[in-house]
């Protein structure tokens, strides 16, 4: 697929056939780790514009985004966005090989590890992903940006200023930046004090909602898992283990459910921002 | 003191220190990030100059700029005069030489980078040169000052290979570790030991500089003595 193909879909989200998935994954891929393995290997393809992926720790959540996002590169993989492929490691038929690279997928990736430049400024690092714009142009638009993630006080500070939940609205904001055509947020507000993290989902949602701009999140709270999207995955040991909406999953799942929530540890926050005080110090 | 040698081995360790960071930066970053097999030998001729006798490498050097093999015969006729005995064959013996005082550092502040960073910049849309410009590079600043004056402190200090590949011609290819040489040879030791000083304070001063602007050699204030 061409620049020009993957450009195009930034501004048709829902371009290719009615009901076409915006998201299709078939993929499989073993990591070997001291002579442990661990085996990524599910097939699931995403509708809803708010998708979420629930599992615990290890269960292979953060490998799928980055297989998705063109950061690890699958043993076997069909990756497809609105229908155009992204990534296909088989020849079936006359269909080729495709192998886009990360920086050419356009995918608005926010890690658990906020990764914010140290050499550069807040808004140094917002303006990072932006080109080809003024600098009136790109003011105006860092300054929106940071007003989503409510840190429009910290554009002119250094990352070594930051808390760590102010670290993580920085990436956000970097990431929204970039204009992409899909969002990944990995545990994005795992950082947050409880009421920061609900205002800057709903900024964020509101931001891709009106830009028709489908949003995976992966999370192991289950809280945020049934509220945060239209669709649910349950993922565990790699694997995909249910697949709906909320309501559906919850019934579907539910014993399965309740014991993982009593396996899965409480979200720790980084160590800089334990309290909601430290998120805003500084 | 010879201060037409003291020129020429400055304005010598300067090309040198110049060439090298713009070669060494590609191949660090290359040496850095690659997954392919033949990273252990491009490493290991990286660092041959580190083991191998100055002579030795002099020697080849000499043989291949010389008119005995098509490549040396091939410069000959493209420079109008062998590059053998000259400052420009100074230059291309002082850059390999000093090869691996350029490229150890810089590779490993390469890949000291955290991994997450560069991911963060390919998502934003960074290609490969893209990432080593505006970040691998701003963050590798301590490697980049530590392979510049390695490369200019072991140019200066160079003898072997600039003794076989540049002969020892006052004003053209005669160093201030030739000069000094030749100093003792005529048993002129009060300019000898001039021109070690000199030397000695160069390098000295250079290892100052490098450890003064690298942050994490300063002192702390907290720092028990």
């Amino acid at each position: 697929m061409s620049d020009a193909s993957i450009s195009a879909l930034a501004g048709s989200p829902t371009s290719g056939a009615p009901n076409t998935p915006w998201l299709t994954v078939h993929l499989e891929h073993r990591f070997h780790h001291n002579g442990a393995g661990f085996h990524l290997h599910l097939a699931f393809s995403a509708h809803a514009q708010r998708t979420v992926v629930f599992g615990p720790s290890g269960s292979g959540k953060s490998s799928l985004l980055r297989a998705i996002a063109g950061l690890l590169k699958p043993d076997v993989a069909t990756i497809e966005f609105h229908g155009t492929t992204v990534c296909n490691t088989r020849t079936i038929g006359s269909r080729p090989r495709i192998y886009i690279p990360a920086e050419k997928r356009r995918v608005g990736l926010v890690m658990q590890n906020p990764a914010v430049f140290p050499h550069l400024t807040a808004s140094g690092n917002v303006a990072f992903a932006l080109r080809g714009k003024d600098r009136s142009a790109q003011k105006e638009k860092i300054a929106r940006l940071l007003e989503i993630v409510e840190a429009e006080s910290l554009a002119a500070r250094w990352p070594r200023e930051l808390s760590g939940g102010q670290l993580q609205r920085i990436a956000i904001a970097r990431t929204l930046a970039a204009e992409p055509t899909i969002l990944l947020l990995d545990e994005p507000f795992a950082a947050l004090d409880a009421p920061s993290r609900q205002q800057i989902s709903q900024n964020l949602h509101q931001w891709a909602r009106e830009r028709g701009i489908p949003v995976l999140t992966v999370t192991h709270n289950l809280e945020e898992a049934f509220t945060a999207g239209d669709e649910v995955l349950t993922m565990e040991d790699g694997r995909v283990m249910a697949q709906g909406t909320p309501e559906k999953v919850l019934v579907m799942q539910r014993e399965r459910l309740l014991q993982m929530l009593h396996a899965v540890p409480a979200p720790v926050p980084e160590e800089t921002s334990l309290s909601p005080e430290n998120d805003r110090a500084v | 003191m010879d201060t037409v040698a003291l020129l020429l081995t400055l304005r010598l360790a300067l090309v040198t220190t110049v060439i090298l960071l713009l070669l060494a930066v590609p191949l660090a970053y290359w040496l850095a990030f690659t997954g392919s097999r033949a990273k252990v030998f491009v490493q290991a001729v990286c660092a041959l100059p580190i083991v191998l006798p100055p002579t030795v490498l002099g020697f080849y050097l000499l043989v291949a700029l010389g008119p005995r093999t098509a490549f040396g015969r091939a410069l000959t006729h493209l420079l109008g005069h062998p590059l053998a005995f000259s400052f420009a064959g100074l230059v291309v013996g002082s850059v390999i030489y000093s090869l691996p005082f350029a490229v150890q550092p810089l590779a490993a502040g390469f890949a000291a980078v955290d991994r997450s960073m560069l991911d963060a910049a390919t998502t934003l849309g960074s290609g490969r040169w893209d990432r080593m410009r505006r970040v691998v590079l701003p963050l590798s600043r301590g490697s980049l000052l530590t392979a510049s004056v390695l490369s200019f402190a072991h140019t200066v200090g160079e003898f072997g290979v600039v003794l076989m590949i540049g002969g020892n011609l006052p004003g053209a290819t005669r160093t201030l570790s030739i000069a000094l040489y030749d100093q003792v040879q005529d048993f002129q030791y009060a300019q000898a030991n001039r021109t070690a000083l000199f030397l000695l304070a160069i390098c000295l001063v250079a290892l100052m500089l490098l450890y003064s602007l690298r942050p994490e050699s300063r002192p702390r204030s907290g720092d028990l003595v």
